[in-house]
């Protein structure tokens, strides 16, 4: 074994000793893995499983990429036989879009501005009712954007981990600092798509997923990591 | 055996049921709808200060200053009619609502024999509703209700004969020219009387005499009126004062969802729907319904779904009174499926949903319903039923073409140049450019046969700047319905100028 490949392990034993330190210590901030939703998109499903719940995902991409996520959230929850909820700050939901089946399941509040979108939001994330919450701000005018505190973020990630609720934020350009999770979504379309199932679209997207790097990022790893030590 | 509950002053009870602090102070009760009205009941704190029943307010105050006169509230003597009448249901259905504060119960089919037992029962479930009550059980209604009347608070009469014979003659009501005959004959007692012969009585007498002396002997019997209880748990509420702000309604409000809770309680059932009245200042009244997601009795959920209404409720009015009614409903029992994932508690996401409602409003929360129209944008948002729903239409696979639709409302109006029937440049306030492909047009119509009848003529678009986005024509105003995709805002072309060829 090489010497790097030995350094390399002893940083990985030092920082699990740190990590497990950490969370005896402070166990109040411990993140519990909260499960996983999964998606059906192979390029997210693959890397995470699916979105996080218990956690604050924002999905980041042009407006279509936005509503093909937001189709394929649908059949997830459809899937999963679970409920969502979709606040519209901008009203821009259209239902004849959606499979009727989906909208049985899904609750829409459609939302003057940006602030009152967050606040929407907010209850719904203490509810603890419902498994999936998105906050569509895509179609929400720049400076709205910019008058959204930065802390609110903060507050609905410690919100979404005191919960089972998948929270996901849709946006244009990354403005959550906070998020656990980032998506993104490209398809680079034209009318010609226009032309094409659904479907098909959503499989042609270029999906990726870039988690957050953190003490315990991933249900997955954190599992892993234990079997290991 | 027969049982009788008695409320004595069952008026100035229903009427101090929701003023515990004016229960140890001289209270007197008066009817307002009486040209002069004497006062009712008094409390035991006010004959002591030697207020008498009947008396004239002025009377009255003059003995004691710091009498509290209420007037009489016909509501509340209902709620709590009703409320007796449903304990007294409890022990056998065979009731009769013999009076107002008084009830009747046939207790022959009953497989309790501890009646002791049984009457301290019904004394503290009506103690619970705050309303002190005396039971009495003898072998026939008359005898229960002289037994009640001597009850402190349950009296149980083993054996009559020994019970009557000390009572006095008037304790059963004779009329007066009876009553002063037989004291002219040196007859005070019920024992005196059931020493006389009874044909003998009843020849010199009359008829009268003959029933006066068979209830002395306790052997009277007649048959009950029964009643059923009401299906309906109402409280009422009259303020004093008008009011404006909502802590004083909210602590009523508590107060009625304790005692309607107790009187599900008492019959096995939950609430699944209440009512709330405010009676207004200006003689209006406000009213809402509620339906209880998840039917229970919980006082505290109960509450939450009344206090976040009342939480967003603006009035131009204060309120001088409040009213709740309560339609039961049995106990839900739901069993969790192994693929279902209902909601974990209905109740607290119905309270959620009026939070939401007050902040967007009603009309901007639930679950999206399109409607059986062609006509774009028609769709309604309904009161969602996740906890009604089961694994049925679950399947979500549609066979949908094409990147959905974000609508822009309102739509955006726009200038359209048109070349051969093809729309090839776009001016608005947020598109413009050169349009580089179109579909269309798709046409659409309907509502002809009514006064508002629509057409319009719709077009997916592709920009120079690579958005997609919709088009509509409808009475010649070309529109911008909404966007497939729009490119990030740096990737925008800018166009400054017009199409050279102008639109």
């Amino acid at each position: 074994m090489s010497a790097a490949a030995n350094d390399a392990r002893t940083v990985t034993d030092r920082l699990t000793a740190m990590r497990r330190m950490l969370a005896e210590k402070f166990p109040a901030v411990e993140h519990k893995p909260g499960g996983i939703l999964r998606t059906g998109l192979d390029g997210l499903d693959a890397v995470e499983g699916g979105v996080r719940r218990a956690a604050l995902t924002e999905f980041s991409g042009t407006s279509g990429a936005g509503a093909l996520f937001l189709q394929a959230m649908l059949r997830a929850v459809c899937r999963e036989r679970c409920f969502a909820a979709l606040v519209d700050a901008a009203r821009t939901f259209e239902p004849d879009a959606c499979p009727r089946s989906s909208l049985a399941r899904l609750l829409v509040v459609l939302c003057g501005d940006a602030a009152q979108a967050v606040k929407a939001a907010d209850l719904l994330l203490r509810d603890g009712n419902l498994a999936l919450v998105m906050l569509d701000l895509q179609a929400v005018p720049p400076a709205q954007l910019r008058r959204i505190p930065a802390n609110t973020w903060h507050r609905f990630q410690r919100l979404a981990e005191q919960t089972t609720a998948a929270f996901v934020v849709l946006t244009t350009e990354p403005i959550v600092e906070a998020a656990q999770v980032r998506i993104t979504g490209a398809g680079g379309w034209t009318l010609a798509a226009q032309r094409r199932w659904r479907h098909e679209l959503i499989a042609g997207t270029d999906w990726r997923i870039f988690p957050r790097r953190t003490a315990h990022a991933h249900p997955r790893a954190w599992e892993s990591e234990h079997a290991t030590a | 055996m027969f049982a009788v509950v008695l409320v004595p002053n069952f008026r100035l009870q229903a009427a101090l049921r929701f003023r515990e602090e004016l229960r140890a102070l001289p209270v007197a009760l008066i009817d307002e709808h009486e040209p002069k009205p004497g006062l009712l009941e008094i409390s035991d704190a006010a004959a002591a200060a030697g207020v008498i029943a009947g008396q004239t307010a002025t009377q009255a105050l003059a003995r004691c200053p710091a009498l509290a006169i209420l007037p009489r509230s016909p509501a509340q003597e209902q709620s709590a009619q009703a409320a007796l009448l449903e304990i007294a249901g409890t022990l056998s259905p065979e009731v009769e609502a013999t009076a107002d504060g008084f009830c009747t119960v046939n207790l022959r089919a009953s497989r309790v024999h501890d009646w002791p037992a049984l009457g301290a029962r019904i004394v503290a479930g009506l103690a619970a509703l705050s309303l002190g009550a005396q039971a009495g059980i003898a072998s026939n209604p008359d005898l229960a209700f002289i037994a009640a009347r001597h009850a402190r608070p349950v009296l149980t009469v083993q054996t009559p004969h020994a019970f009557l014979a000390n009572l006095a003659l008037h304790e059963l009501n004779p009329a007066p020219d009876l009553l002063a005959v037989l004291s002219d004959w040196g007859i005070h007692n019920l024992a005196q009387l059931t020493s006389l012969p009874r044909g003998e009585l009843m020849d010199r007498l009359g008829p009268e005499a003959a029933r006066l002396w068979e209830r002395a002997g306790g052997k009277m019997e007649r048959p009950l009126r029964l009643v059923r209880a009401s299906e309906e748990f109402a409280e009422a509420f009259d303020f004093e004062r008008e009011v404006e702000t909502v802590e004083p309604l909210l602590f009523i409000v508590r107060r009625f969802l304790d005692q309607l809770a107790a009187r599900l309680g008492n019959v096995h059932r939950v609430a699944g729907r209440m009512a709330l009245t405010l009676m207004l200042a200006n003689g209006g009244t406000h009213a809402h319904t509620f339906t209880v997601p998840s039917p229970t009795a919980d006082v505290d959920v109960l509450f939450r779904i009344i206090h976040t209404h009342l939480d967003g409720l603006r009035l131009e009015h204060a309120a001088t009174g409040v009213r709740l009614l309560i339609t039961p409903a049995f106990a839900e029992r739901q069993q969790f499926q192994l693929f279902e994932s209902p909601l974990r508690d209905p109740n607290r996401f119905g309270e959620t949903l009026g939070r939401l409602a007050a902040l967007v409003g009603a009309e901007n929360v639930g679950t999206a319903e399109v409607l059986d129209t062609h006509r774009p944008d028609s769709f309604r948002l309904c009161a969602p039923r996740f906890h009604e729903m089961n694994a049925a239409g679950a399947d979500a696979d549609s066979f949908d073409a094409g990147l959905p639709l974000r609508r822009w409302r309102p739509p955006v109006v726009a200038e359209v140049r048109v070349v051969r029937h093809r729309p090839e440049f776009i001016v608005s306030a947020k598109v413009r450019g050169i349009i580089r492909d179109a579909l269309g047009p798709y046409r659409a119509s309907g509502g002809w046969w009514e006064s508002a009848s629509w057409a319009t003529e719709e077009w997916d678009i592709e920009t120079e700047g690579g958005g997609l986005y919709r088009l509509a024509r409808a009475g010649g105003e070309w529109r911008i319905e909404g966007s497939y995709d729009e490119p990030p805002a740096q990737e925008r072309r800018p166009i400054v100028a017009m199409h050279p060829h102008g639109v």
